[in-house]
């Protein structure tokens, strides 16, 4: 399972077409991400065939500024607008690699996704899972965007 | 799908408390406003999908988190480590368990994807507005935590 | 020596759970061996004696299900019996783990009670 292709085609496929903001896809973080200071992530479930995660992280910069181009206004705080956006975000990431892993012979569904923000918090996953995290960047600063996958 | 979430909630959560962990809680009425603001807390998620979509979650003070990982592991804990996140997250995989087979008794099928866990002495944690919740308090001795479950809402 | 457990669970915190059940059920066990997926365990056996296995159902590398395939294959250790852990399990995936010689499963949340049931026949 190449999940560092799946993440890098998935992700700039939706900045390409509905974001439309300039992308650009670093190689694989390696090293344990799991602290955030004034961040946004978002978060979905994978189910089905593969058990798994997606989580895009963003500082709050990045994030209104993702939100900005998504629905076409200034945003200047990290509100319930950028919360959402985020979260659809998640999912529209996560709905691309479900039609990847899905055309590999698998079964995959999504769950809802939910959104954290905070000054500083950590986000961890329980099982040790294959976990990809791949840094993308923008005008407005880099984000990440991490697969876990189960099995 | 007809069926009594809060009585789901509360059965899925009272039967780990009961089994595993042997410390007793009594539940409270469903909360009417959404809580999404927590400070010192540990937050366990699990989403889930199959014939609907959605996400558990619970909410736990420090306090309450360690509690809970010091009555299954048998050991004192001091901080939020590996441990009690884990702990967090083996919570939100059971009671959704819990809840699966409820579900499954109403003809519903529901596969569970993998915990996240989060942590912090700030931060909130939303969801999206096509989607119904049912948030159920619990008490037990060393205070209160919250079981959220969240469900796509049909259109 | 006395009788050995083997606890097979991707989260080290689960095994660490499994293991206090098994002390409070009260088994006739001297000692608790860990392993974090299939293709640990079957590593690990090919050391170690083990009268009984745990074995959690989704794991990375190696899951559940391969390691009764692959152990059942093994003659060295195909007697030993397995009881499945599960948080899922449908009665699908328990016959699954059956037919593939799975002693039995036990599903999670668990009373130490359970753990005696199932297990105290088996070790």
């Amino acid at each position: 399972m190449d999940l560092q292709k799946h993440i890098t085609d998935a992700t700039t496929e939706i900045f390409e077409t509905m974001i439309m903001l300039d992308i650009n896809a670093g190689d694989p973080i390696v090293e344990k991400i799991n602290n955030f200071k004034r961040s946004v992530s978002g978060v979905i479930g994978l189910a089905g065939s593969c058990k798994g995660m997606l989580a895009i992280h963003l500082p709050d910069k990045v994030a209104m500024s993702i939100t900005g181009s998504f629905l076409g206004m200034d945003v200047t705080e990290v509100n319930d607008d950028v919360t959402d956006a985020i979260g659809e975000l998640a999912n529209m990431v996560a709905g691309n690699i479900k039609m990847i892993l899905d055309e590999k012979g698998n079964n995959v569904t999504v769950s809802i996704p939910s959104c954290v923000h905070g000054d500083e918090y950590t986000l961890d996953t329980v099982s040790d899972s294959k976990r990809v995290v791949i840094p993308f960047n923008i005008e407005s600063g880099q984000f990440l965007v991490e697969l876990q996958i189960k099995n | 799908m007809k069926t009594d979430l809060q009585q789901n909630i509360i059965d899925a959560t009272q039967n780990v408390f009961d089994t595993m962990l042997m410390l007793p809680i009594t539940s409270g009425e469903p909360l009417a406003d959404k809580v999404y603001q927590f400070k010192d807390s540990v937050s366990g998620m699990l989403g889930f999908s199959g014939d609907i979509q959605g996400m558990l979650t619970i909410h736990c003070p420090q306090k309450v988190a360690f509690a809970i990982t010091e009555q299954l592991l048998g050991m004192s804990v001091a901080s939020v480590d590996e441990d009690v996140k884990d702990t967090i997250g083996e919570m939100a995989n059971m009671i959704l368990g819990g809840i699966k087979d409820a579900f499954l008794h109403q003809g519903t099928d529901i596969n569970l994807a993998i915990p996240t866990v989060m942590a912090g002495r700030s931060y909130q944690v939303k969801g999206v507005d096509y989607a119904s919740w049912t948030t159920v308090p619990f008490c037990l001795n060393d205070g209160e935590f919250l079981v959220e479950l969240k469900l796509k809402t049909l259109k | 020596m006395g009788k050995r457990i083997l606890i097979i669970d991707d989260s080290s915190t689960m095994r660490k759970i499994v293991s206090r059940s098994l002390r409070q059920a009260g088994l006739d066990f001297d000692e608790i061996l860990e392993a974090a997926d299939g293709q640990e365990a079957l590593d690990l056996l090919e050391k170690e004696k083990v009268d009984l296995i745990l074995s959690d159902i989704n794991m990375p590398n190696m899951d559940g299900m391969e390691f009764l395939r692959q152990k059942k294959e093994n003659d060295s250790i195909k007697d030993i019996p397995v009881v499945m852990i599960t948080t899922e399990g449908g009665a699908d995936i328990i016959g699954e783990a059956k037919s593939l010689g799975a002693a039995g499963s036990i599903k999670k949340p668990f009373k130490p009670e359970t753990i005696n049931e199932v297990l105290s026949d088996l070790i």
